[in-house]
Parts: structure tokens; C-alpha cells; sequence
């Protein structure tokens, strides 16, 4: 029996990461109780009187019984819903202030939800930026063996580690580019650290193109608390910059600083009607994840179908 | 700079160890990988100047407290000259000479020079150490002088807190002598004079040094300012001037500039404390300008106090002189001529008369009027309110010049006169036979007359002059020779060839010699007769018995004798006083005597102190001003004599504030004790240091706070 809560740092020491997502997938759905699965390909709308062409097969047998007159069950058909987790690969993401990696909190996210939707046969595609060089896509598919071979994309990602400062805006233009006729479930896995704020930009483009967005807003808790003491050398991951520095000295700034940052990421987000969730590396994964699914319950059916 | 324990300076290799602090702390510092470090860096544009600045500030701090702590304990010093006295602690014998000269009262930034002085003596006392015998010697003139050292240096304090400038000038010499004489009596080897003066050039005499090569060490306590310049009156003088009318008066006053500016001044005469003229004075640097001012004294006085003053400035009390200006009483004087001739030079009384109304001047203040013995027959009773008589009661004096014995009854008229307040002067000659005399004229006479020697009798020619008489033992306190000296040359130098002895005392009271001749002989006696006064003197008033005549000291001889008899001494304005000096006062008939001067200065003579004297001395005139006079006489009358009141002004050479040159100052002794002359002294700056350290560390402490 899994626990109720798993602490990332336990989820590291479990087996590959189709195991994880499962478990993360599995713990997530525990805590949900009587909450609907959504994301399924065909539901019920309402019944229509029977008329010439209408396809027999929907044709409510229990209704004719009842009331003698032959009505059609009316369906929302849900075309298969492709989903394009973007995981920032940057060198940033590398930052492992006391426990999980950001790369590897937010890798392990995606997995959960490449699972969950597999598994709702949703196409799940998967694009790993960062370095210009290393840049991994997926396609979406969404057979039950595409899951393996996307985890393992992801798997080689995480195990290769951060690398290079690109940001995500490179990727998720070109996901606007390939979604271009159909609509998508873009989920960005990032800590938003580019220096431009060309992301944001992005983002807000994708959701201007009626694309259903979510951002995992990854932070190592070190980086939201600053709680370092002592003469201390911060070196840069995706630079050579270095900094001696008595962290005492430039806290306070230092926190006002993200402050500032959050304040504006949250607020561009939500002025762009995109989903945005902060997401420290020492949150319960399946907290995370089941955050992420009742948001998007809450947006509703018209919403998640566009 | 030089270091106690130089050894100490291997401290300095502690430099090393903050900064080897400050490199490993460098290197030890923890390395974090930081995906935010854009925010640390925006961060740091901020502040790292500042952080940057704090760091190297601490480690220099560090570094400079190390260092100081190394110094500190090396005990640097450093060797500058001194600029104080060369005072050294132990037991010793030393005299403070300070000045206290009435220009000790010249004022620096408002406060006299001598408050400055007496601080640095009080100082010097106290750096000597209670083990030292010790002395002050004022170096004003005339000021008294301790008889021996004291280790009470509580009352040397308490003598130096009262010390005040007097209003004498300097006389550092002296006071030298007497620092030297008192460091001879003591037993210390180490003697020291610390001189704490002006170092005026007119304190210092060359000719006459303090001391030998064996005298005390000198240190001169140098406190004066580079320029001390000074406008002072030197002198007042103040004569009749008909010009100015019946009333009208010159004063000539006598302004120097003893400074090495120009120097433009106003000038202010007051009369009875009330400024009746003014003037101004513009004067080139070292010079001297007399300023005279005409002026009538006030009706219905014969005489008043007058001073005048210039502008004040740093040493006031020379900025004003005073004066007692008066309109000249003359004095009648009869003279009979024993021996008229007609070869004018060769009359009796030529040179008599010449003395009396010097160039026949009308404000000679004398008139005389010359008569033969035969012409004092008009002096009868019978022949009185005649034309041609000779009213005695017109005359203050008679002068009796070689006049032949008189007949009774002249005498006796003449002494009636005398006895009445006459005034008589008798001089024998070749036509006085001293046994006529002892007939009929001893009551005009103090003593009777024996027959007169001739000290060059049977001399030869070149000997004549080797065996004259000089007259002696003159009484320099009486009045007649008040304008003398006690070896004035120009009364000393004359020789007499005959004198006439003299014989017992006659009946007149209060007969006193005045003078004597070399051979102990009386020259001049006075006695009183009555209100009278009677003067014999014991030779010839013309050349015949001597030369007397003809030396400059016949002429004022003369005219005090007459003022004398006539009880009118010398005309106002004309003797000067100086602060310090006695002041002759003829008593006459006055049973007391009142001096009243400034305020404290003053003196009443009455009883023992009167009684039996011609004159007395007052000896209290400290401070410059008019000093008046009250008398009372016999009859119990008590008025002001003005006659007798009397200005006292200051020495005007201590004015002259002109430094002494080196040469001036005696030379130091070998009184130091063989102590080597160190005229460098040490400062240690280890203090300094240490509170420097204590400084850096509480700097250390607030930059690691912050």
C-alpha cells in the first residue's frame, strides 16, 4: 500500500519512471474520492426524438420501453484531446537546493500526467527544451505503448540532467505551429527564469489561440526562502557568473526580488486566462498533480473541449 | 621616530594574519549553485559596492590594528624641540625673576601680559617638584626682594596669583643680582634663574653684570609677542607763558613712538580734571615729537593739577602725565652790596645778581633790587613812607654781601623783620671785621664770625688750586639742595681759597650746618630767628675768596637759598617725581602735614615725626598722579599748601619696550650642575596608539554588525 502523501525525495529511490508516474497517478487519484475523471472521449449530451438517418445503435432501447417512442442518446464526442507537456530542460533546472532537483520534480509531473492521460487515451506528445542542441520532441500518440517510449524520452532527459539557457518560447511556438487546426493541452513544466519574459509572451499567444494552458510553475523551496548564512559563492547554471556574497547581507533584497517575480508571472498568466500553479520541489508530487486535475475540473466540460 | 623595544616590531609579521584571514576566508566560502542568480546579481549592483568597500574597509582596519598593536608595543618615540623652559624635577635651588614692570601691564587679547607670565611661573614651580628651594624676585625697580629660598611653594603660588604690574620700570639686573645672591646661600649644586620677562632693553645693563662666570644657570622664559608697540608721554613741562596773558601757561608734552609703525595720535590736555585743549601727533616710527599746548590756568588759583593724555593704548598707564602747573610767586629780594665798584665784574654782587635774574629776565621769578650798606640808613623808622626809604616789609630776603659790621639799631630793626618771617643771608668778605660782628650783628647771625684763613697763603701758584677747600656733607634732603646730588660735581668742584671761621652758636634756635668745607669747617648754617630764618655762609658770594661763581651750581644754589628764606622752594612744575622716589617737603612752622595722593597712597606727619624738622620725606608715591599737601599750622589753621603738592609720574624709560639683545642678557653660569643641556624632549606615542587601537577595534566591531 503507497502512502497517502509521498515525499518527492522517497519517489526518487522507487524503480523507473513508469512505476513512479503510476504511483504518483495512483496516490493523486486516492486523494481525489468522488471526483470525475475527465478527459473521456465520448459522454452523454441529451436524448432527441428518433428521426430518419439518425444511427440506430444510439437509439435508447430503455426509453422506447418506457414511453414507446424511439429517442436518440445525443453524445458530446470528444475528439481524442492532444496534450503537449513541455518540460524545460535548461540548465537552471538543475538547481537542487536540499532535495529533489527542479528538473527531475518537474520531469516526474509530467510523467504522472503522461500516465493519466494515456491511460484516458488522450495523445500525449512531450518536447524537452533547453539546449538548442539536445532539443527532444515527441510527437503526441496515444496508444498504451507510447506511454512507454515517452517516459523513457523523459527518463533520458531527467537522467542527462539540465543543460544550455534556452527557454521554453522556443518550444511552444513551435507547438502553436504543429496544433495549428486543433486545439491542445499545452503543460509547461518550467521555472520561467528567462531573462525576457519571452515565455510569458508565448504562453499568452498559445491561449490566444483557444489552446487550453497550464504552467507547473517549478521553485526549489531554497530559491523562495534564500536560507543561506555565511560567506558563500553563487555560481550561475546557465552562466559563468559568480557572486561572494554574505547572503545575510542581500536577503531581504533578494526576496523582495521574487516576490516581484512571482507577482508578475502570476498576474500575466491569469491576465492570459492561463492556469498557473507554483509548485516548490518539496511539495508532494500527487499534491501537485491533483492541484493541476481540479483546476481543470473547475474550468468545465466547454472549456476542456474547447 | 625611534623605538624603546624595537625588538616588538617582529609584531608586524601579525600583518599577515588578517589578510591570510581575509584570502581563506575568500576561499573557504561555501560554493552554491544558484538558478536565481540573476536576482543576486540585480541584487548586487545594488549593493556591492558597498559590500566591497565594507570588505576591504574591515580588512584594512584589521590590518592597521595589528600594526598598531605591534607599535604600540615596540614604544615608538619621537624627539621634538622643546618649547617651554627647560625645566628639570629634583631637589635644586632655582629664583623666578619675573617682570613686573609697569609694562608687565601691557594687554594681549585684552589681558595683561602678566596674568601670561605669572601662569608659566606658576607652571615652572610645579614641574620643579616640591624637593626644589625656591625664591620670586620681582624685577620692577626699587621693588623689595625675599631674603631666602622656601620650599613653601604654596605661598610662592599664593605671591605669584597676587602679583600685580607696578608702575616702575625694570630693573632685571638687579633683580638678577639678587637671584644670584640668594641661589649663593644654598647648598644644592644645581642653581637655576628662570628669567620670565618682557626682556625690555632698558631692565638689562651690560656694564654691570649680575653675575660672574660662576653664577647660576639662566633659562629665559620667553613670553613676549613679536611686536609690542607703545605711544607714550615721556615727559611734561610747564612754564609761564605771558603770551597766553596774566594767567596763561605752556605745557610741553613729549610724546614717543617706540614702535617700528607710524603711529597718528590724539593728544587731550586737562586742567582741574577738565580737557581744555586737544591736539594730535602724527609720528614716524622710534620717533619723538613735543606737543605744546597754551593755556590759562583757572581765575582765582595760583595754581592747578594738570595732566595730558593720548589715546590709550596696550600698556595705558604711560598714556598720561601729570603736572602741577602754577603762576610763579617771585621773590623780593634786597641785596646790599658791601663792596660796590665801579668795574661792574668786580662789584660784589655781579655774579649774585646775575644768578638771581638770570638774563635779566622778567619771569625769572626773583626781583631784586640792590642797595649799598650806606643806603640802609633809609631803612629808619623816622625816614619811612619817604620817597627814598627802603620799606623792608616790600622785601621777602636780605642779602647782607660783605657789608661792614651795622650800627645797633639796624640791627636791631633788621632782625625785628626777621623775627617778623624776614629771611636774612649773610656772606662775610674782606670788609667785615669779625669782632665788629660779635658787637653789634649777632642777632642776625646763626653763629658768631672768627677771623677768616686763607688756605693758599704762602702758597705757590701751582699750588694754590691743590690746597683749596670743596665744600662737603651738604644735606641733600634740604630744601636749598633739593636740585643737588650727594656728590654733585657742579658744587663739589669749586674752590675756596678763604672762609671765614665761625665762633659759638648765637641765641637763634634750630641752627643746623647744611654744609661743610674739606677741613671740616661750616660752610653754610642756617637757624631759625623767630619766624625768620637766618644763612650765614662762610665765604664770599663773588670770586674774591673763591670760584664758587663761576661753576653751574652757584646759580641754582642761589635761587634756593633766597626761596628758602623766603619759604618759597622750588616753582611749581619744576622738580619731575618718579614713581618710587622720595618726595622733600618743607615743614616750616606747620605742626602737622597731611599727603594725600591716589587712592592708598597717602602719609600724615605730625608729632615726633615733624617736631624739631625743616622738611621730611615722603617715600609713598607707588602709583603716578597729584599728590596734595594739608597743612596745619601753629595756630591750628589746616589749609591746602599748594605749594608744597607735588605730580608723580612714571619713569617714562620703562616705556621703551624695545628687546634686549642676547648679548644684553648675562651670560647662563655653570650653576646647572654639570646636567647636560637637553633642548630636545621625547614624546612618546605609544598612548597614542593604543588609543587609536581601541579606536579601530570599535570600528571593527561596527562594520562586521553591519
Amino acid at each position: 500500500m503507497l502512502p497517502e502523501r509521498i515525499d518527492p525525495s522517497h519517489l526518487a529511490r522507487l524503480g523507473s519512471l513508469p512505476i513512479k508516474a503510476r504511483v504518483i497517478v495512483e496516490g493523486a487519484l486516492s486523494g481525489m474520492h468522488r471526483a470525475k475523471l475527465h478527459g473521456s472521449s465520448v459522454e452523454f449530451a441529451e436524448h432527441k426524438e428518433y428521426s430518419p438517418g439518425d444511427e440506430l445503435r444510439h437509439v435508447d432501447w430503455k426509453a422506447y420501453a418506457k414511453v414507446d417512442r424511439y429517442y436518440v442518446k445525443q453524445f458530446e464526442q470528444e475528439s481524442q484531446l492532444a496534450i503537449y507537456l513541455v518540460l524545460d530542460a535548461s540548465a537552471s533546472m538543475a538547481f537542487a537546493g536540499g532535495g529533489m532537483a527542479k528538473l527531475e520534480y518537474a520531469g516526474l509531473s509530467l510523467a504522472a500526467l503522461a500516465y493519466l492521460a494515456i491511460q484516458q487515451q488522450d495523445k500525449v506528445g512531450l518536447v524537452a527544451c533547453g539546449d538548442r542542441a539536445l532539443e527532444t520532441i515527441v510527437p503526441p500518440r496515444g496508444r498504451t505503448t507510447h506511454l512507454h517510449d515517452l517516459l523513457s524520452v523523459l527518463d533520458s532527459v531527467m537522467t542527462r540532467g539540465g543543460a544550455g539557457d534556452e527557454s521554453p518560447a522556443a518550444a511552444l511556438q513551435r507547438i502553436a505551429e504543429l496544433s495549428r487546426r486543433r486545439r491542445a493541452l499545452v503543460v509547461l513544466a518550467s521555472d520561467l527564469m528567462d531573462t525576457d519574459d519571452k515565455t510569458l509572451e508565448v504562453l499568452a499567444q498559445l491561449r490566444a489561440q483557444r489552446h487550453d494552458v497550464s504552467v507547473l510553475h517549478v521553485l526549489d523551496p531554497h530559491e523562495l526562502s534564500f536560507p543561506y548564512d555565511g560567506l558563500t559563492q553563487f555560481e550561475a547554471l546557465e552562466s559563468n557568473h559568480k557572486l561572494l556574497v554574505n547572503p545575510a547581507a542581500i536577503k531581504r533584497d533578494y526576496l523582495e526580488r521574487m516576490e516581484a517575480f512571482l507577482t508578475r508571472c502570476r498576474g500575466a498568466l491569469a491576465a492570459a486566462g492561463i492556469d498557473y500553479h507554483l509548485t516548490p520541489t518539496d511539495r508532494p508530487l500527487e499534491a501537485t498533480l491533483l492541484e493541476l486535475l481540479v483546476a481543470r475540473s473547475r474550468l468545465g466540460p466547454a472549456r476542456r473541449a474547447g | 621616530m625611534g623605538f624603546l623595544a624595537p625588538l616588538m616590531l617582529a609584531g608586524l609579521a601579525g600583518l599577515l594574519v588578517p589578510i591570510a584571514i581575509h584570502l581563506i576566508g575568500r576561499r573557504r566560502a561555501r560554493v552554491v549553485k544558484f538558478a536565481a542568480l540573476d536576482f543576486l546579481l540585480a541584487t548586487k549592483r545594488r549593493t556591492a559596492r558597498r559590500l566591497q568597500l565594507r570588505e576591504r574597509l574591515l580588512l584594512a582596519v584589521r590590518v592597521i590594528a595589528c600594526a598598531a598593536v605591534a607599535l604600540a608595543l615596540a614604544k615608538p618615540f619621537t624627539s621634538c624641540e622643546r618649547k617651554g623652559p627647560q625645566v628639570t624635577r629634583g631637589p635644586q635651588a632655582a629664583v623666578l625673576v619675573i617682570d613686573d614692570s609697569f609694562a608687565s601691564g601691557y594687554l594681549l587679547d585684552g589681558k595683561p601680559w602678566l596674568g601670561r607670565a605669572t601662569a608659566e611661573a606658576r607652571h615652572i614651580v610645579q614641574q620643579l617638584g616640591p624637593e626644589a628651594e625656591l625664591a620670586i624676585v620681582r624685577a620692577s625697580e626699587g621693588a623689595d626682594h625675599p631674603t631666602e629660598l622656601t620650599r613653601d611653594h604654596l605661598r610662592l603660588r599664593d605671591q605669584l596669583l597676587a602679583l600685580e604690574p607696578s608702575a616702575r620700570p625694570a630693573d632685571t639686573t638687579r633683580a638678577l643680582a639678587r637671584a644670584s645672591q640668594l641661589l649663593s646661600a644654598s647648598s644644592h649644586a644645581r642653581k637655576t634663574v628662570y628669567l620670565v620677562s618682557l626682556l625690555a632693553k632698558h631692565g638689562l645693563r651690560t656694564d654691570d653684570p649680575p653675575w660672574g662666570k660662576d653664577g647660576p644657570a639662566l633659562v629665559v622664559v620667553d613670553l613676549r609677542p613679536e611686536e609690542l608697540p607703545n605711544v607714550a608721554i615721556t615727559a611734561l613741562r610747564v612754564d609761564a607763558e605771558p603770551g597766553a596773558g596774566t594767567r596763561g601757561v605752556a605745557f610741553d608734552a613729549e610724546v614717543a613712538n617706540f614702535s617700528d609703525a607710524p603711529a597718528t595720535i590724539e593728544l587731550s590736555l586737562a586742567i582741574a580734571d577738565k580737557v581744555v585743549a586737544r591736539g594730535s601727533l602724527s609720528l614716524a616710527p622710534l620717533e619723538r615729537k613735543t606737543k605744546r599746548f597754551l593755556a590759562a590756568l583757572p581765575s582765582g588759583t595760583r595754581a592747578a593739577d594738570a595732566s595730558v593724555s593720548i589715546t590709550p593704548d596696550a600698556l595705558a598707564i604711560d598714556d598720561r602725565r601729570w603736572v602741577r602747573a602754577s603762576l610763579r610767586d617771585q621773590v623780593r629780594v634786597l641785596l646790599v652790596d658791601g663792596d660796590p665798584r665801579t668795574v661792574r665784574h668786580d662789584d660784589e654782587l655781579f655774579y649774585l645778581e646775575a644768578a638771581l635774574r638770570p638774563g635779566d629776565r622778567e619771569d625769572s621769578g626773583t626781583s631784586v633790587r640792590t642797595i649799598t650798606a650806606e643806603e640802609l640808613a633809609g631803612i629808619e623808622p623816622a625816614a619811612k613812607g619817604t620817597a627814598a626809604a627802603i620799606d623792608l616789609e616790600s622785601f621777602d630776603v636780605i642779602v647782607l654781601a660783605n657789608v661792614a659790621a651795622l650800627p645797633p639799631e639796624r640791627v636791631n630793626l633788621i632782625s625785628a623783620w626777621v623775627r617778623a618771617g624776614g629771611g636774612i643771608l649773610v656772606a662775610p668778605g674782606d670788609r667785615v671785621d669779625p669782632a665788629a660782628y660779635d658787637h653789634t650783628m649777632l642777632p642776625l647771625l646763626p653763629q658768631s664770625l672768627r677771623d677768616p684763613i686763607d688756605t693758599t697763603w704762602g702758597a705757590q701758584a701751582e699750588d694754590r688750586d691743590s690746597r683749596a677747600l670743596h665744600l662737603v656733607k651738604w644735606e641733600a634732603d634740604h630744601p636749598i639742595f633739593t636740585p643737588f646730588s650727594k656728590t654733585a660735581p657742579e658744587l663739589a668742584a669749586a674752590k675756596f681759597f678763604k672762609v671765614s671761621l665761625l665762633g659759638p652758636t648765637t641765641a637763634t634756635s634750630d641752627r643746623k650746618v647744611l654744609a661743610r668745607f674739606t677741613n671740616g669747617a661750616a660752610a653754610l648754617v642756617e637757624a631759625s630767628i623767630g619766624s625768620g630764618r637766618t644763612l650765614l655762609f662762610a665765604s664770599t658770594l663773588d670770586r674774591d675768596w673763591n670760584d664758587l661763581a663761576i661753576h653751574p651750581g652757584f646759580l641754582p644754589l642761589m635761587q634756593q637759598a633766597v626761596r628758602h628764606l623766603a619759604r618759597k622752594h622750588a616753582a611749581f612744575g619744576e622738580t619731575e617725581h618718579f614713581v618710587g622716589s622720595s618726595v622733600v617737603l618743607s615743614t616750616g612752622d606747620l605742626k602737622k602735614l597731611e599727603v594725600r595722593g591716589p587712592p592708598g597712597l597717602g602719609a600724615v606727619f605730625e608729632g615726633d615725626r615733624i617736631a624739631g624738622r625743616s622738611s621730611v620725606r615722603f617715600g609713598r608715591t607707588e602709583r603716578p598722579g597729584v599728590f596734595r599737601v594739608i597743612g596745619t599750622d601753629a595756630t591750628g589753621n589746616t589749609h591746602d599748601r599748594d605749594e608744597l603738592a607735588f605730580a608723580v609720574n612714571l619713569d617714562a624709560r620703562g616705556g621703551d619696550l624695545t628687546r634686549a639683545a642676547e648679548t644684553d642678557l648675562p651670560p647662563s653660569g655653570t650653576g646647572a650642575g654639570g646636567l647636560p643641556v637637553d633642548t630636545s624632549r621625547r614624546v612618546e606615542l605609544w598612548h597614542a596608539l593604543a588609543a587609536a587601537l581601541l579606536l579601530l577595534l570599535l570600528v571593527e566591531g561596527l562594520l562586521v554588525q553591519r
